[in-house]
């Protein structure tokens, strides 16, 4: 059912040059979801969150979000996008946490008009709910690569997002605090019933949270494989599988994050597992 | 007896001028520094120069010319970075190079070479009442733009791609801040001169990053140093009878390694309490 999904992909194809990255890429993430994009280098998963914000123009193929055509989509503060490497990016720049947070309260704020304390107090909300309130006034630079994950999450908790798209946010952070950020990834998903689709390398650490993995392979973007009538009663979806398993495009069942790195591998080679 | 360097008219000109400059100059150089392109006021500043040939060439006034020069070079500076987004400090290093090309050739061409030469360090103790209402007009308006898009132009420097989506009007307020920058430099140069406007675009935003806790602070930090730096080179300039523009400039970066030394030797302080607390513990 169409209107189930929060983020619909349909025959959707990109490519650079004459390069053709994805080819006739097909799926569906429901809301409620926490799904996850996998697969090798260079097989477009970050090029897939682009196209999904309409920052790249597909070659061909349609996306919806929340229903909606990607063409006449304008809710964009409802999408909570999280790039790769943004925190060790924001890292160099001298602003406060609560700084970075409030800029992004732009759609609430508006054009030429001057934050008020409403608006500060969403923010010192939003750094709350990550765990980082006490660092409010600390500098982003002074901050671990962790927290400063953990600002860059808050900046787009600040519009209340039913859509979160994150771009490997475990990237260059330790476990304690990856495990951290999924906890709190996991509550926005459970509590708040925000869906949340994230590309990652690191499937061992987040796979427990996860209801559902779509794989990339070198050139076709293989459809979810979990039976549509799983989904629809896989609201707080982690509970369906059991700790630490994922379901996989290519695989017939669930496996765990361990057996899905050999799966990925036998993607890259052409192979299924 | 000390400030009689403010009985002269043209003094009082100067530092009305050079307080105004150094509030709007650091302010513009903030986002500069920030979008990584601090090299900017080099290359409108030169390109300047190529505007003051052409408006002393074809008999109208240099300012003008340094003007049109200047924003038609801002412009070219973001329509090459847009092409080469990775490498974006190359569009400035092309427009440095056609600024300088071309101020070489046509200065070639002017006959009054003292009055090119003015734009070269710049002449604020010999300003005229004209360029004095211009920097007067111009302040107001890049002091009343930066306040008015504070949020915009900060979000935009840190994350230009998140402003875009969250709505704010990206190409709008990059094409008033280019004017902005244009406007401010070409009249900048006339009075601190081309080839050090860009140096006090830069030099006190380097000091305030090196003392600020936060983004409001190194704005506040930026204009309170560049004022510092102004003031004291003036009244440098006035007794030892030296450039003004050269001798800002070199207090600007006088204040910056103070401010590394300071930082320094509160680092060492703070790092010798702890060895004291931690002997004390044990």
């Amino acid at each position: 059912m169409p209107a189930e999904c929060a983020i619909e992909v349909k025959d959707l194809s990109f490519g650079y040059s004459d390069v053709l990255l994805m080819d006739r890429v097909s799926f569906c993430v429901n809301r409620g979801d926490f799904a996850a994009v996998i697969g090798s280098n260079g097989t477009g998963k970050s090029t897939l969150i682009k196209l999904l914000l309409g920052l790249l123009t597909p070659a061909n193929g349609e996306i919806f979000l929340m229903g909606e055509a990607l063409s006449s989509f304008h809710r964009f503060s409802k999408i909570g996008y999280v790039p790769q490497n943004s925190g060790s990016l924001a890292g160099t720049f001298p602003a406060t946490a609560e700084e970075i947070v409030l800029s992004s309260l732009y759609s609430q704020i508006g054009f030429l008009k001057i934050p008020g304390r409403h608006h500060k107090k969403i923010v010192l909300d939003a750094l709350e709910r990550v765990g980082m309130r006490p660092h409010a006034h600390s500098l982003i630079s002074e901050l671990s690569g962790g927290q400063q994950q953990r600002v860059m999450l808050a900046r787009v908790l600040v519009n209340d997002p039913e859509i979160l798209l994150l771009d490997e946010p475990t990237v260059g952070i330790d476990v304690g605090a990856v495990t951290s950020l999924m906890e709190i990834l996991h509550r926005l998903n459970i509590d708040r019933k925000v869906t949340i689709l994230m590309v990652t390398h690191d499937l061992s650490h987040v796979a427990q949270y996860l209801n559902r993995v779509l794989c990339l392979s070198d050139r076709n973007f293989a459809e979810d494989a979990v039976p549509q009538e799983l989904i629809v009663h896989a609201h707080a979806a982690s509970h369906e599988l059991p700790h630490g398993h994922i379901h996989c495009a290519a695989c017939e069942e669930p496996h765990d994050a361990e057996q899905c790195a050999v799966c990925t591998h036998a993607h890259e080679s052409g192979g299924k597992s | 007896m000390t400030f009689d360097i403010l009985q002269y008219g043209f003094m009082q000109r100067a530092f009305l001028v050079g307080i105004l400059l150094a509030v709007i100059i650091p302010c513009i150089g903030v986002i500069v520094v920030f979008k990584r392109l601090s090299l900017i006021g080099d290359a409108l500043s030169h390109t300047s120069l190529a505007g003051v040939a052409i408006g002393l060439i074809l008999g109208i006034n240099p300012i003008v010319g340094a003007m049109a020069a200047c924003i038609f070079a801002a412009f070219g500076i973001e329509a090459i970075r847009k092409k080469i987004p990775r490498y974006s400090e190359l569009s400035i290093a092309i427009v440095l190079s056609v600024g300088i090309g071309l101020a070489g050739v046509l200065s070639g061409f002017v006959k009054n070479a003292a009055t090119f030469n003015s734009f070269l360090f710049g002449s604020i103790v010999a300003i005229s009442d004209f360029e004095t209402g211009l920097v007067v007009g111009i302040s107001v308006l890049v002091l009343l733009s930066f306040i008015l898009l504070y949020k915009e132009l900060f979000y935009i420097a840190f994350d230009e791609q998140a402003a875009a989506l969250s709505g704010v009007p990206v190409r709008l307020v990059n094409t008033i801040f280019t004017i902005l920058t244009a406007i401010t430099v070409s009249v900048a140069s006339r009075t601190v001169g081309a080839l050090i406007v860009s140096s006090l675009m830069v030099v006190p935003v380097a000091t305030a990053m090196v003392m600020a806790r936060s983004y409001k602070q190194t704005v506040i930090w930026s204009v309170v140093c560049a004022v510092t730096a102004t003031l004291i080179g003036l009244f440098i300039s006035y007794y030892a009878q030296l450039k003004p523009g050269g001798t800002i400039v070199l207090t600007a970066v006088a204040l910056f390694l103070l401010a590394l030394l300071v930082k320094w030797l509160r680092q060492l302080l703070r790092a010798a309490r702890m060895k004291g607390a931690e002997n004390e513990s044990t």
